[in-house]
């Protein structure tokens, strides 16, 4: 009532988020005892090996749906501009807060959107390599070696770039948890992170 | 410990098949019907219930039509290609006489095994979901027998012992075969992968392909890529990340909104 409040995420925008990230969460997890034996411990907490074997790949997969769903929904406004470009160029100083040059964002900022793509490139990676590892007695040898390799190294891409972001949401931009939580932001908030997108959003 | 092992003279195999009974019946398999191919062999490959394969490789060599008998089993390597794929802990174990040995109330059914292993032998059930292979008769070994297939061979075509004491053996009788005329009669252990448990003497040795069996067995690359850099690279990635965030708050913070509107 008192602060004006914009909306950022639709309900279902953050529907989506959410599933998508606890799928994740669960894939990450489970995936995460079969790659190191100090991490087995996460396959006890998870219900066990044979557990996780047969449920991984079924998070794995959901994952991969709810992505798609988070695709066809924000595919376009993901574009990489030229202001997108100059801001990677002097990303650096994006990170230490001085701002002076760097290009004003729209709904997204080209970080948030190398985000989204590498987690777009990574899934379908995981996806084809998953489907491979899960029916190794029907898959041929050459693919499977393939896959051993591609699914790991995938699901570091993704992983690394999850760490980024969890970090970034949460202690770096104080307001973001709860445009994805709530749904609002702040005209001051959206002024300063998403300027570009606030006027296009003040016009209507 | 010493190492054992067992030591296979392809040449004086009969090709009577009493080393798959004998394996069948130690243990407790029961038999599945296979397909008739027009050969002598009893199935196409190994199975999660069949761990020793005669195979009957026809095939012309320098104009002669040969009959190359090579029993087919796990090879229990030194340097094992399916411990290096497995997650499990305890799942596949290497004992100190050289026996590795599958525990089935530990495997979860991946079959990274299977992916890693240059003689394609593990097998995956698919009743059970855990895989199955020869354990070189551990339970028979453990208590000072020989494996059961070796019992039952009626020739001396397969024999037990020390590690050391059958590679001498199998020198010898390659050397044998050479003054015989076998100019390429030679040992087969898979020097690529530290050396089998399994021998073979082979008249061919130049071509083992010709017995089933690859020319230069080891762990394959992306296995090796997979359980080093990559592992590697993650730990970097995962842990590197979390440090540099760590520094970053602690020197930079929060971005704070600095436009009010
Ligand atoms: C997209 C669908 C996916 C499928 C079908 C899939 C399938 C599989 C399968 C079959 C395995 C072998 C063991 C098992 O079954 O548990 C596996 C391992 C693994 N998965 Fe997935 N997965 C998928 C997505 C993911 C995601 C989203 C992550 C996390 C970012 C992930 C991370 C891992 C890791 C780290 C391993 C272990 C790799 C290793 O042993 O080094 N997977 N996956
Ligand atoms: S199938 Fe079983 S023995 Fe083979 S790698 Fe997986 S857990 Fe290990």
């Amino acid at each position: 009532m008192n602060k004006p409040r914009i909306e950022r995420f639709t309900f279902p925008e953050r529907m989506t988020h959410w599933l998508t990230a606890i799928s994740f969460v669960y894939a990450g997890l489970s995936g995460t005892a079969l790659w190191s034996r100090k991490m087995w411990w996460t396959a006890s907490v998870l219900g066990g090996g044979e557990t996780i074997r047969a449920w991984h790949p079924i998070g794995g997969v959901v994952f991969a749906l709810l992505l798609a769903l988070m695709f066809r929904r924000w595919a376009t406004q993901m574009k990489i501009d030229a202001d997108d470009r100059r801001w990677l160029a002097v990303s650096h100083k994006y990170a230490i807060h001085d701002e002076a040059g760097v290009p004003e964002s729209g709904r997204f900022n080209a970080g948030q959107k190398m985000l989204f793509w590498v987690q777009s490139v990574s899934a379908i990676v995981l996806f084809a390599s998953g489907i491979v590892l899960w029916f190794p007695e029907l898959m041929p040898r050459g693919l499977r070696l393939i896959a051993i390799l591609t699914h790991p190294l995938a699901a570091v891409a993704s992983l690394g770039g999850i760490v980024v972001h969890v970090y970034m949401t949460t202690l770096v931009v104080p307001g973001a948890l709860n445009a994805m939580l709530r749904g609002w932001v702040t005209p001051g908030w959206a002024a300063s992170h998403h300027a570009k997108w606030f006027r296009a959003v003040q016009r209507k | 410990m010493q190492k054992v092992a067992k030591l296979i003279d392809t040449t004086l195999c009969i090709g009577c098949k009493a080393c798959e009974v004998a394996c069948q019946q130690w243990n407790d398999q029961e038999f599945t019907m296979g397909v008739f191919n027009n050969t002598y062999q009893t199935m196409p490959s190994l199975a999660h219930n069949f761990w020793n394969l005669i195979q009957f490789n026809e095939l012309e060599i320098n104009g002669a039509q040969s009959w190359l008998m090579a029993k087919y089993q796990c090879m229990h390597c030194a340097d094992a290609g399916c411990i290096k794929a497995c997650p499990a802990p305890g799942a596949i174990v290497q004992n100190a006489n050289g026996i590795v040995d599958f525990n089935q109330d530990n495997c979860i059914g991946c079959g990274y095994c299977i992916t890693g292993c240059p003689f394609d032998v593990p097998r995956l059930s698919p009743t059970t979901k855990k895989v199955y292979k020869c354990s070189l008769c551990s339970d028979r070994v453990a208590v000072g027998l020989e494996p059961s297939c070796i019992k039952a061979c009626p020739t001396s075509c397969l024999s037990f012992g020390t590690r050391d004491a059958l590679h001498h053996n199998a020198s010898k009788r390659a050397e044998e075969l050479r003054a015989d005329g076998h100019a390429q009669a030679g040992v087969y252990d898979g020097p690529g992968v530290g050396g089998t448990n399994v021998i073979y003497v082979l008249k061919h040795a130049d071509r083992p392909q010709d017995y089933g069996l690859p020319k230069d067995p080891h762990i394959p690359w992306t296995v090796s890529l997979w359980k080093g850099p990559v592992k590697w690279l993650g730990n970097a990635v995962f842990f590197g990340g979390l440090l540099t965030a760590l520094v970053h708050y602690i020197k930079v913070g929060p971005k704070e909104a600095h436009r009010d509107e």
